[in-house]
């Protein structure tokens, strides 16, 4: 039996249904097989550059901008060797021959998909062991394979490292893990909030559901690791992770196709509402003066779930129809103004999300800085706030941008995005963790 | 999901019946005043009158788009489809019974129009779109009773002003001093453009609307005109969303049918 009696059905990202009366547990990160393999592919597995490499041992620029080491300078062909590189690597960081070690040779050789084995996790407690061992493993490689002597290992292990251990994290270098380093984090259990807007959106190579998808397990899992989804707080961000991330009930696909060819915010607001009163997640408490009607709720946290979902359909609509990333935060402020007014019910994470876009909108429209929402994570001093429901809707909009910022989503995310983007159950999270989820139906 | 008819606002007292009245996209804006399409670019100032549209990204129908489910439904506004730049209006409300008070811009652009970023702050609100939907939405802002000349400023830097006194005309305080007062006309004359860069002629934007109408169209409160604590049955809203905010951020599972 589970703890919740919570049931959904399961649809995919074009709205078609994968399965009916689905425990939501069966979405949890705590069951999930298929978010728990997300989890792990995130801890296992890193982007090398290879391409940057070579580059950095021939000019001798490691460490990151403005740092040249004027006279150095090591030719070595990695790029046209990535082949024989790989399967020394793979000798070197597997455990037991055929273990779960794999290794990809992306771009002709520009670049590698490296995954360590889980073992090499377990026998550690940090998550860095997959970056810290495919980086030293690759200097081993390297200086065997192009014959590299002691005066020239140096350059070797900056070209890959970056400015480590000078620098907190791999400044500049070329082994990159989604993750930042633990001491980025900005609390205990922040590190799948750690993770840039526009690394999900390249992962996701764009599309926006799965974006809202992958987001939104990152940001709910991390709740269960920081300490947020436990107790009377479990429900609530499970039914979010449900129904705003994973389209649960198909509520975000259908909110955005009845408003998709002219709807506005306010029209998203308004089917949100009706829908909520249609499937009887709030009622009319009284009729006032004005005959405004105050609505009221039997649970709380579905109401939360199903103004999440039209948080995230409003995102779609407002950003999808300009395709410009900007408009995130003021969807925030105001579609929670909007459905507040309208309902007399508070708004997602009651409060929290308005909260969240005052902050990001100042730190996304250049008055204090900051940058294009691309660059904002769970993490970030602004965003933190909301705990879940927030970031899922920024990596939905930096994925339906048409190219409206500087620093584009390409240029921000650079290799990871591009490398792990190969991962179909990173690309496409919403296939998998449903189908997993109707595999497991029959455990609660 | 199609017959629940929004209802927007609660509230009893004129400014809230106005509010209502404005973010009910429903609701068709009272024409004012006429500016004329190129009068209007050159207040805004982001190009020239008859200049083209440049753009910030290739039309989309040359760059196509990622596979994605939500990019094939939405619709894109006519901007965001050939490529424009994201450009921005700023207005700032009088706090002297403005027709519009800063918070009520938000809601109304975000009801009435797609693809809108407006942000509210203390004396100004920006609303960013891309070029040829913001200047469709600028010269409905700007031509209809949502509108004062001499309360509701077009200020795209040195906005302040709006808590300050009206002047002997009527007019809100303006350090840029963008638009004067035609004693012949009894019109008020745009002299500079939104980020005050002398224009080559005055732009005329009319009368300023007179007091007694302006009392019936505002959706400011005031303490001397209605007061907030007038409105019992807003002041009771907004106090339940702060007891209901609280609570649920307490803990949800104790809020029910309250």
């Amino acid at each position: 039996m589970g703890k919740y009696k919570d049931r959904v059905d399961l649809f995919d990202d074009r709205g078609r249904q994968i399965e009916k009366n689905v425990p939501v547990e069966a979405l949890s990160p705590l069951h999930n097989p298929a978010i728990q393999e997300i989890i792990n592919h995130v801890k296992q597995t890193v982007a090398v550059n290879l391409e940057g490499i070579q580059n950095a041992l021939a000019t001798g620029s490691v460490g990151g901008k403005w740092c040249s080491l004027r006279g150095r300078s090591v030719k070595a062909d990695v790029v046209a060797n990535a082949d024989t590189i790989a399967k020394a690597l793979i000798e070197t960081i597997q455990i037991r021959p055929n273990d779960d070690t794999a290794i990809k040779v992306l771009k002709g050789g520009k670049q590698l998909q490296v995954t360590v084995p889980l073992k090499r996790l377990q026998a550690g407690v940090e998550y860095t062991t997959a970056v810290t061992a495919v980086a030293a493993a690759l200097c081993h490689v390297l200086i065997n394979k192009f014959k590299i002597d002691l005066w020239d290992a140096d350059l070797v292990h900056a070209a890959v490292w970056g400015r480590y251990p000078q620098t907190m994290d791999m400044l500049g270098g070329n082994v990159v893990s989604l993750l930042a380093v633990p001491q980025q984090n900005e609390g205990m259990g922040y590190a799948l909030r750690n993770i840039l807007a526009a690394h999900v959106a390249m992962i996701t190579k764009k599309n926006s559901m799965n974006a809202a998808a992958l987001s939104s397990i990152f940001e709910q899992a991390a709740m269960w690791e920081l300490g947020d989804a436990i107790g009377n707080f479990e429900r609530f961000h499970l039914l979010g992770l449900a129904y705003q991330g994973l389209n649960a009930n198909n509520i975000v696909y259908e909110l955005v196709k009845a408003n998709a060819k002219e709807g506005t915010l306010g029209d998203v607001v308004t089917s949100t509402v009706a829908r909520a009163i249609e499937d009887g997640v709030i009622t009319p408490l009284e009729k006032k003066k004005s005959g405004y009607t105050v609505y009221t709720t039997k649970d709380m946290n579905k109401w939360n779930a199903y103004a999440a979902a039209g948080l995230m359909a409003g995102t779609m609509i407002t950003c999808g129809s300009a395709r410009a990333m900007q408009h995130t935060p003021s969807v925030f402020i105001y579609f929670n103004d909007l459905v507040e007014r309208e309902t007399g019910l508070p708004g997602v994470d009651f409060g929290r999300v308005a909260g969240t876009g005052v902050e990001m909108a100042f730190f996304s429209h250049s008055i204090y800085g900051g940058g294009n929402p691309g660059v904002f994570n769970g993490n970030h001093i602004v965003t933190r706030h909301s705990k879940g429901f927030c970031i899922p809707c920024v990596a939905a909009a930096v994925a339906l941008d048409a190219g409206t910022c500087i620093y584009t989503p390409e240029k921000l995310s650079g290799v990871v995005g591009d490398v792990l983007s190969e991962v179909p159950i990173l690309r496409e999270p919403l296939k998998y963790v449903n189908e997993a989820a109707a595999k497991i139906k029959g455990d609660f | 999901m199609t017959n629940y008819k929004p209802q927007f606002y609660p509230g009893t007292t004129t400014p809230s019946k106005n509010r209502r009245k404005y973010m009910d996209p429903s609701y068709k804006l009272q024409k004012l005043r006429t500016i004329s399409d190129d009068d209007l670019v050159r207040i805004m100032g982001h190009r020239v009158p008859g200049e083209a549209y440049k753009s910030t990204h290739p039309p989309l129908e040359e760059t196509g788009e990622p596979a994605c489910p939500i990019r094939e439904m939405v619709t894109p506004t006519p901007g965001a489809k050939a490529g424009d730049r994201i450009r921005y209006i700023q207005l700032t409300d009088s706090v002297y019974i403005a027709p519009v008070a800063p918070y009520v811009r938000a809601w109304m652009y975000h009801n009435r129009w797609r693809g809108t970023d407006v942000g509210v702050l203390s004396g100004r609100v920006p609303l960013e779109m891309r070029e040829r939907d913001l200047e469709k939405v600028a010269k409905e802002l700007v031509e209809t009773e949502i509108f004062d000349p001499a309360r509701t400023g077009i200020r795209g830097a040195t906005v302040h002003g709006h808590a300050l006194r009206l002047d002997e005309n009527g007019m809100m305080f303006d350090a840029q001093r963008r638009y004067i007062f035609n004693k012949k006309t009894k019109e008020v004359d745009y002299v500079k453009d939104q980020v005050g860069v002398p224009l080559d002629k005055p732009i005329p934007l009319g009368k300023p609307i007179a007091e007694d109408e302006l009392r019936k169209r505002t959706s400011e409160f005031h303490a001397s005109f209605e007061p907030f604590r007038k409105d019992q049955e807003l002041i009771e809203w907004v106090q339940r969303i702060h007891m209901l905010r609280t609570m649920a951020g307490n803990d949800p599972e104790s809020i029910k049918g309250v």
